[in-house]
């Protein structure tokens, strides 16, 4: 794996601005780096919804709200040094892999980033931690610590 | 102009009082107008109102408007229909708050999905002439399994070596229906003690109630998992034992550790009130304990360890 490509996961939160800062920080002008900007779609669950067009419009709401977080994203990494050229960004829509046959996206954001990080064979994964309580994560789950446990062969930061 | 559902009535089922007779609904979606009385018309089948549902919980009954109990004016039979009402509120489950929303499609592919499977609810979808789906559900003939323990008059280890076993085998049936659902692509929602019923004829234990919906999650099962950790320290205590409960001395003895994760007045470790519990089924509890490093991914994980608790309550 090489730790100079960077795969710097987001979801359009405050930690994942912080994960955006701490990476442009340490990258800053180096040339020799790649870096993905990558959000893994997570759509509103479709039973909240009374019917599709009220889902639809909340999935459209929510896709412009992360497509704009990509882009300030990467205008941030500019701004502080790392060159355009290197940066990537990749919106990874939930029709890419629900009811693909290893995964029915029941196994969350954190599985697919983990898929990505493997086959775009990204040496250094990043993503913000928002901090939660034991019980939140028994009960909501964590993208981060299920990357932490099982993420194999590639560096993990942590951004807090 | 609702039509008076009177000629109905004295039609199919004569013995009702005439004198109380309503008004006939094709379109449901103003539920709080159909009471006693009434008939709600679903293609060619007829519901006569009984009454609204309610359910009582803590001693305080909630009435349902959107639920109502019903007389099959074609066959007779009791059923129970649930009407379209979306509804979104707070849920506090512990120090926690969560947005819960009712969801009646969600339910309705639920019924679909387990029809014929006896350890759920029965029933079927109809869509009224608004296109609500109402949801016509067989009525259990039961007990929920919480007043179902609770009323069981002997001391606990009389309970734990006696009816227990059967007890805890038959919950692990009530998790490997959950497990089917999540291997579905749906999941409950609503995991409670008084959410299983355990059927007088059969002593079959049948999950009910499929409506709820919550906001996606990196853990779409934990809610889920909790629900059956809950009600796994339930049936092996014989009841719910907290702080309020346990005895000055004996509270004292504890630490933190030793109480749930999520409710955390409430004892978890229950070998240290009762130490018979075998060490494999106490190890079971304590995924869900404050000490735990370590807690259920999913529900297959949690049976294979409940397995060996089993065994280990039978051999006893």
């Amino acid at each position: 794996m090489n730790f100079k490509k960077v795969l710097l996961a987001v979801d359009a939160s405050e930690n994942s601005t912080r994960a955006v800062e701490y990476t442009g920080t340490i990258i800053g002008r180096a040339d020799d780096f790649h870096i993905q900007l990558l959000y893994v779609e997570r759509p509103p669950e479709r039973d909240i919804f009374p019917d599709e067009s009220s889902w639809q419009d909340a999935c459209q709401g929510e896709r412009d709200n992360v497509l704009a977080f990509l882009e300030q994203a990467k205008n941030r990494l500019v701004e502080m040094g790392v060159k355009p050229e290197i940066i990537s960004t990749r919106y990874l829509s939930s029709c890419d892999f629900y009811g693909s046959p290893d995964d029915a996206g029941f196994r969350g954001v954190a599985h697919q980033v983990m898929q990505v990080q493997k086959a775009g064979q990204f040496g250094t994964l990043v993503v913000g931690r928002r901090g939660v309580s034991k019980a939140e994560e028994f009960l909501f789950g964590s993208v981060s610590t299920k990357i932490i446990h099982h993420t194999k062969n590639c560096s993990v930061w942590v951004v807090e | 102009m609702n039509a008076s559902a009177r000629d109905l009535i004295a039609r199919l089922m004569p013995s009702f009082p005439l004198k109380h007779s309503g008004k006939i609904y094709t379109d449901t979606s103003e539920f709080m107008d159909i009471s006693y009385g009434d008939v709600i018309v679903l293609n060619s089948s007829s519901f006569l109102v009984l009454r609204d549902e309610a359910e009582r919980r803590f001693g305080i009954e909630d009435p349902k408007y959107w639920v109502k109990r019903c007389r099959d004016l074609n066959t007779g039979q009791r059923r129970i229909l649930k009407l379209v009402f979306y509804e979104k509120f707070e849920q506090k489950i512990g120090q926690m708050t969560i947005n819960c929303y009712r969801s009646p499609k969600k339910e309705s592919r639920v019924l679909d999905l387990v029809r014929g499977d006896s350890r759920f609810m029965q029933g079927i979808t109809l869509k009224d002439e608004a296109g609500n789906p109402v949801r016509i559900l067989e009525i259990i003939l039961g007990k929920s399994l919480d007043n179902y323990v609770e009323d069981l008059d002997m001391d606990h280890r009389t309970y734990f070596h006696e009816l227990f076993p059967e007890i805890l085998e038959k919950f692990m049936g009530s998790c490997e229906a959950v497990k089917f659902m999540h291997d579905n692509g749906e999941r409950h929602g609503d995991i409670r003690r008084d959410h299983i019923f355990v059927e007088y004829e059969t002593g079959a234990y049948r999950w009910i109630d499929f409506d709820y919906a919550y906001e996606s999650t990196e853990n779409p099962f934990g809610l889920d998992l909790f629900g059956l950790g809950n009600i796994l320290q339930f049936i092996t205590g014989k009841g719910v034992h907290d702080n309020a409960s346990l005895g000055r001395e004996f509270y004292s003895s504890l630490s933190p550790d030793d109480f749930a994760l999520i409710f955390s007045n409430r004892l978890i470790n229950l070998k240290k009130l009762f130490p018979y519990i075998p060490v494999s089924l106490n190890r079971v509890l304590l995924h869900f304990s404050q000490g735990t490093y370590v807690t259920y991914d999913n529900v297959g994980e949690m049976l294979a360890d409940l397995k060996k608790g089993l065994d280990d309550v039978a051999s006893l």
